[in-house]
């Protein structure tokens, strides 16, 4: 029995020699359920650009926008709010069918006039621009927009609006003329796109297999195969790698580097995630109205050192809430959040801090890390006098009247300011909504600047202005990007692309590779 | 004896009743679904789309009186994150369960009995304190601690056997060996001090008396009556197995059964799998109960005796 699995492996290998290129991911989690319109979810994001095309693609290894052709070929403005994509000819479904202008039509109508509960939601967080789509002849489509979009090409490259087949979709349940809820609920089950690879087989929470599409309408996938199965334990997806029995494992944590840098045969890729853990603050809880208070909850902090002790130095911790990975719209020179014990001290007793107990939410091991930055975050406090303490509790408590502090997430969900802080700082946005988070006349018409002008520099100075006002009223700190990484086969090349929103598994032609 | 077998049905059923109740009541005072549906970062309109889309705002008991019809009409409802039918869910996910339960009870019994009869019978010889000792360390040892150091030395290290999923035979051995590991330490403890209650008996001199050859004396004459205590111990560690004991086993070896099911809807708030889960497992307890105790009084004459004076 001794190196029963290595023989194996090495029998997968001469198979794979022969023509068949087949991989298996050892994920930490996969989906349990598969619908690009309704899921923003860090675990979905990895699975759907294998399989569905947006009408506009881009070139995914930049972080600067450069639009390609998608299921569209060509795009014009033929009015100020109005755009006119002319569709790709020969573009087939997974299931056999043609793609038309009807299909895609459907798909963007689905979002941008959502009935289904869970498309309203993600219509409102950043399609609520968009007025509807139509069909102008067999080839042609028009897309209508309330005010004029200086993020069209952005808005249609995103995972929501990536095109699904309209017959298939409503013959899924009842009515086949119809679209009802449950014919988008059941698509989630028996999801089908245009991209390179078909979801062959998909149990909820255990496993996705890709195969290849060979009606693919762009170039050949490179893999005939791809076995996505969850592992949960870290541990035991390293294990898997050592095995043989996957090839690539995600989410590998940072005290793990060091095993697998010992060994030879295998090897690691990652980076910090284009998203931020954050700390938000309560504006309106009585002990917090004081703005000062919250600055200096902000300035007690050390974020270089959670780096340090908590992620090996390998995270990133921005001055303001940007990245890279918003392209032109990266600011590095904003310093809006910093660290500075003194001044909060000072800021303290400015405000007549009174001594009374702040506290800070998390929950559990929700976050990595999430809980040890919330010890060394409420030690910090205690070091320039803030008497604090943290609430471990099961559920979010964004919510909650009596919510002081708490580590929260803002993933970027598109290559854009828009895309993470946007989503989350928005005027009536989910922060606002539940009531931590105060705007104004002055915020609003801000936010009408950076989210509207066409101008690049216009959208830039309101930005700054925005993130002006953050430091000032603060009601969030990015604390860092967290690091992220996948361990794999040395003989493996694939490494996500900055294009992409996190957690992506890119196994398009030219994304992923064997050396030998 | 069927008098015995029906009053033992009718306080399982009456258990079952008590088990779904705390189970629909417990989940909802714990948190709500929503965040875990769509995503973080919901508006307060988005939420309120969602409680109604969901039926989260329902009163209690017409949620509680839907359910207790579930029991009869066997409709349990869609999960609320898979929108697929509870009872496919959980039927996906028993049978990989069934079957890791089945190996680890297997492997138990064939060796937790014979070694400790050896235990018993060589207590005063260093065999004796060796089989003791092991089975101290099934004991002591937790058996996520096991599953890690398992997978560390056959897997990681020696590179001899799967760890992910329930694919192939070998993929059974390293998560049987975890589960089986205390199961076999408790019921070989209790096999041996069954074993010495009986050893001194004076039925066991006169069967030795009556010139019958050690081997037979011990199994049909001692074992078999120490057989009914080991019977109630091997019932309990089952059915403790099948309610709670293959979750951790199960997260480790990525193995697609009940606990990893039943952990991701408690922390995800998915009230109709967790409800229907808990129901199926709280079932299968309540059937291997009442199958012990019914053979429990099956294998112990003055219990049949008794049942049927009742």
């Amino acid at each position: 029995m001794k190196h029963l699995l290595t023989a194996t492996a090495l029998v997968a290998a001469l198979s794979g020699m022969a023509g068949a290129a087949e991989l298996t991911v050892a994920a930490a989690n996969v989906s349990s359920y598969l619908d690009p319109g309704k899921d923003h979810s860090n675990v979905g994001s990895q699975f759907y650009f294998n399989s569905f095309d947006p009408l506009i693609h881009k070139d995914y290894s930049k972080a600067d926008p450069e639009w390609q052709p998608g299921l569209a070929t060509e795009w014009t403005l033929i009015e100020p709010t109005v755009m006119e994509l002319k569709l790709r000819p020969g573009v087939t479904f997974h299931n056999g069918e043609q793609m038309t202008a009807d299909d895609v039509v459907f798909s963007l109508n689905r979002m941008f006039q959502a009935t289904f509960p869970p498309y309203q939601v993600r219509m409102r967080d950043r399609l609520s621009n968009f007025d509807h789509a139509e069909k102008v002849d067999d080839h042609t489509v028009r897309i209508h927009v309330k005010r004029e979009e200086p993020l069209f090409e952005t808005l249609l490259n995103l995972q929501q609006t990536f095109i699904i087949p309209e017959d298939y979709t409503k013959a899924l349940s009842g009515d086949p003329k119809v679209a009802e809820d449950s014919d988008y609920e059941a698509f989630a089950m028996a999801p089908v796109g245009t991209g390179p690879y078909r979801i062959a087989e998909f149990v909820p929470g255990q496993k996705i297999v890709w195969e290849r599409f060979d009606g693919f309408w762009g170039e050949q996938a490179p893999l005939d195969r791809v076995n996505v199965i969850q592992v949960g334990e870290v541990a035991s997806r390293l294990t898997a790698l050592r095995t043989g029995e996957a090839d690539i494992a995600t989410n590998i944590a940072p005290d793990q580097l060091s095993t697998i840098e010992a060994d030879p045969t295998l090897k690691v890729v990652g980076g910090a995630t284009p998203l931020f853990h954050v700390m938000i603050m309560n504006q309106n809880h009585p002990k917090l109205q004081d703005a000062r208070i919250r600055q200096a909850l902000m300035l007690a902090i050390d974020r270089n050192l959670l780096n340090e002790a908590l992620w090996l130095g390998k995270a990133v911790v921005p001055d303001s809430h940007t990245m890279e990975e918003f392209g032109p719209f990266y600011m590095p020179e904003l310093k809006t959040f910093e660290y500075n014990p003194e001044r909060a001290k000072e800021l303290l007793a400015e405000a007549g801090y009174d001594g009374s107990e702040i506290t800070f939410d998390t929950q559990g091991s929700y976050y990595t890390n999430g809980m040890l930055a919330a010890q060394a975050i409420t030690e910090m406090w205690n070091a320039v006098g803030i008497k604090a303490s943290i609430r471990d509790l099961p559920k979010w408590s964004g919510n909650d009247p009596e919510m002081m502090a708490r580590n929260w997430s803002n993933p970027m969900y598109f290559n854009d300011p828009f895309g993470s802080f946007g989503v989350m700082w928005a005027p009536g946005g989910p922060s606002q909504s539940e009531g931590r988070f105060n705007t104004d006349e002055t915020y609003a018409e801000i936010w009408d600047r950076f989210r509207f002008s066409k101008d690049i520099e216009a959208r830039k100075a309101a930005y700054a202005e925005l993130m002006d006002h953050m430091a000032k009223d603060p009601a969030v700190l990015p604390l860092y990007r967290p690091y992220e990484s996948w361990a794999m086969r040395t003989d493996l090349n694939w490494a996500p692309k900055p294009g992409h929103i996190p957690y992506v598994l890119d196994f398009r032609a030219g994304s992923v590779a064997l050396t030998n | 004896m069927i008098t015995l077998a029906l009053r033992r049905l009718f306080r399982a059923a009456f258990t079952f009743f008590v088990i779904v109740t705390l189970v629909f009541f417990a989940t909802r005072m714990s948190g709500s679904p929503l965040d875990f549906i769509i995503g973080e970062g919901l508006s307060a309109e988005d939420r309120a789309t969602l409680i109604r889309y969901y039926e989260l705002d329902r009163p209690w008991w017409d949620q509680y009186r839907a359910f207790l019809g579930a029991l009869f009409d066997g409709n349990f409802g869609l999960s609320f994150i898979e929108r697929r039918p509870v009872s496919t869910m959980v039927a996906e996910r028993l049978w990989p369960s069934a079957q890791l339960l089945l190996a680890a009870t297997a492997v138990t019994l064939l060796l937790a009995i014979p070694l400790g009869v050896v235990a018993a019978l060589w207590r005063n010889s260093w065999i004796g304190s060796a089989v003791m000792s092991v089975a101290f360390m099934g004991y002591a040892v937790p058996n996520f601690v096991l599953a890690v150091f398992l997978v560390l030395v056959f897997a990681f290290w020696l590179n001899w056997l799967p760890v992910v999923g329930n694919g192939t035979p070998w993929h059974f051995i390293l998560p049987t060996v975890t589960l089986s590991a205390a199961m076999i330490a408790a019921i070989m403890r209790f096999t041996r001090n069954a074993m010495l209650d009986v050893l001194g008996q004076d039925y066991m001199r006169t069967a030795r008396a009556k010139g019958l050859d050690e081997g037979r004396v011990v199994v049909k004459h001692g074992l078999r009556n120490a057989g009914i205590t080991i019977l109630s111990v091997v019932g309990l560690q089952i059915a403790a197995l099948a309610a709670s004991g293959s979750v951790v086993v199960e997260t480790i070896f990525a193995w697609p059964g009940m606990g990893e099911l039943l952990v991701n809807a408690a922390i995800r708030r998915d009230y109709p799998v967790l409800q229907f889960g808990v129901l199926t497992v709280a079932l299968a307890v309540i059937l291997i109960n009442t199958c012990v105790d019914i053979a429990y009084t099956w294998a112990d004459p003055r219990l049949r005796r008794s049942g049927a004076r009742r």
